[in-house]
């Protein structure tokens, strides 16, 4: 009898740094070369295919051919808007005229959140769901994980893009899938302490509270079997440096973190330095635009992030605007070429707030709020507007040791107001709120609570 | 193996698969043979290979009998 040796990876494709180092390492002119194909082809694809893009073409004049460029592409190509994909689709649901394929084609739908308005329905073939996976991988293996590890899945399984597309990433991978689907945040502690996963898959929010309750039952999640925390849907330990110490802290794990979105790819997988993510530049062709002025916002430069995906065959997404704040680098310690997007997404064209002439991001004001001792992880921004400005309010939790000792929550309140005025030079209201006040989310949390009349508001919901 | 050279194997096994495909009467085996050249096509795509946005472009089928495309 002849015995067998199994093993998913050979030795030489087992040890490599990276999940694809031709692509991931390849030389700019190379990659700007290969977009330009793709771009046309996406162009030529989309011209074809969608009627809304058809008829956005033709409004401008724009044949598939008039794209010779990478500039062409930028310049020529109409910019896209997620409320345009929703009108339309409300006119004529589920997906109006934004297919681009046959509706059998269609093997998967899901939806953003729409926590503030109308979710917009999002359509993949079969292939798409193996491109959308395939992102995360690049993040999963860059952080260590490998096929031997296990998954955690800490969520509900309803129409929620992210994490649908991180199974089929850990799937892709040939990791071990734990679903943790219908169980509550005990429920879930239970399952990894009885299942032993190495991988947490989560909201960076959701992982923190499982660490909470998991205290208050005695159990010390930083002795479990989890190796790695993984994390997407709001920001992260990568956008939030004070959030990284909290989560490795609480697991004793590795954090990761995935800049998503829905509609259009899981684009931009963590970075091992832990500083930023890079756009997977295999699956998404992005430029950062000034949001104020329209023109490319230049190397070193803070712009709205702008994506063309070739991953959503079913609904292409061209010059769709993210909403997105970046600031773009060239190169990255780690080797790759891809895009680097430093701390992942600094801010919102619609959440930044000019207080005398100082733009504020959400970003900045919550790796401040994350930092500040006695500060505890529930928090909410609380946007106003009084006479002719925007206002920020703080509202925090405090931590649980000062929990029970409200007298001390109006000096921590005052040191994180001197933080904020210290780094961002602005004065922002901060107001202690009882333990256990604020709402808790299990996915997305809503850290930013617009209460601004909605003429002074813009009316984009992520 | 050389980069140029697993490309060319790559494509040599889509051929052979794209022949299979169109001979086939079985829809089993016709699903799994496309859903084998949607990876190769992937592979391909993976290697920084100009191949077209969806495998099923160079067979013809995005759109099925009887169905228009928009114009």
């Amino acid at each position: 009898m002849t015995s067998t040796r199994l093993a998913l990876l050979g030795a030489r494709a087992g040890a490599s740094r990276f999940w694809n180092e031709y692509t991931e390492t390849m030389p700019r002119e190379e990659l700007d070369a290969l977009h330009l194909k793709r771009l046309r082809a996406l162009v030529e694809y989309a011209y074809e295919l969608s009627p809304f893009y058809r008829g956005k073409f033709d409004a401008a004049s724009l044949k598939p051919r008039d794209i010779r460029t990478i500039e062409d592409f930028k310049r020529r190509v109409p910019l896209t808007d997620k409320s345009e994909f929703v009108g339309l689709q409300e006119a004529a649901p589920p997906y109006g005229p934004t297919l681009a394929l046959p509706p059998e084609f269609v093997v998967h739908h899901c939806e953003t959140s729409g926590t503030t308005g109308v979710p917009l329905s999002i359509p993949y073939s079969m292939s798409d769901t193996v491109r959308y996976g395939e992102s995360w991988v690049y993040g999963f293996w860059a952080l260590g994980i490998r096929p031997s590890d296990s998954f955690y899945f800490a969520f509900s399984w309803g129409n929620f893009a992210g994490f649908w597309s991180a199974y089929w990433g850990a799937r892709r991978l040939g990791c071990r899938v734990l679903s943790g689907g219908g169980l509550d945040t005990k429920g879930h502690i239970q399952a990894i302490l009885r299942m032993r996963p190495t991988v947490l898959i989560s909201t960076p929010t959701f992982a923190l509270r499982m660490a909470a309750v998991a205290a208050e039952m005695g159990i010390d999640l930083s002795q479990s079997s989890i190796k790695y925390t993984y994390h997407a849907g709001e920001p992260g330990p990568t956008a939030l440096p004070a959030m990284r110490a909290q989560l490795e802290q609480a697991w004793g794990a590795k954090a990761g973190e995935l800049l998503g979105i829905a509609e259009v790819d899981a684009m931009a997988p963590g970075c091992p330095e832990g500083d930023g993510v890079h756009v997977n530049e295999m699956n998404v062709f992005s430029w950062s635009m000034d949001p104020e002025s329209g023109a490319e916002a230049g190397e070193g430069k803070i712009g709205e992030n702008i994506v063309t995906s070739y991953a959503n065959t079913a609904q292409p997404l061209l010059n769709y605007r993210t909403h997105d704040l970046v600031l773009r680098r060239p190169s990255c310690p780690c080797g790759r070429t891809w895009s680097k997007l430093e701390g992942a997404v600094l801010g919102r064209t619609d959440f930044m707030l000019t207080v005398r002439g100082t733009n504020v991001y959400q970003s900045a004001v919550e790796n401040l709020v994350a930092e500040t001792p006695g500060v505890g992880s529930a928090y909410e921004l609380v946007l106003t507007r009084e006479g002719d400005n925007d206002v920020m309010t703080i509202r925090f939790e405090p931590s649980p040791e000062h929990a029970a000792d409200p007298a001390s929550w109006d000096g921590i309140g005052q040191q994180l107001s001197d933080r904020i005025h210290a780094a961002l030079h602005v004065h922002l209201r901060v107001r202690p709120a009882a333990p256990n006040s604020l709402p808790r989310y299990e996915l997305k949390t809503k850290r930013m609570i617009d209460q601004r009349p909605k003429e002074f508001r813009r009316a984009l919901d992520r | 193996m050389e980069r140029r050279q697993q490309i060319a194997r790559i494509r040599e096994a889509r051929a052979l698969i794209t022949a299979a495909i169109a001979e086939c009467r079985s829809p089993q085996i016709e699903t799994i043979l496309k859903s084998a050249d949607a990876e190769l096509h992937w592979a391909l795509w993976n290697l920084g290979e100009p191949v077209p946005l969806r495998p099923e472009l160079e067979y013809g089928e995005a759109v099925p009998e009887g169905r228009t495309r928009a114009r």
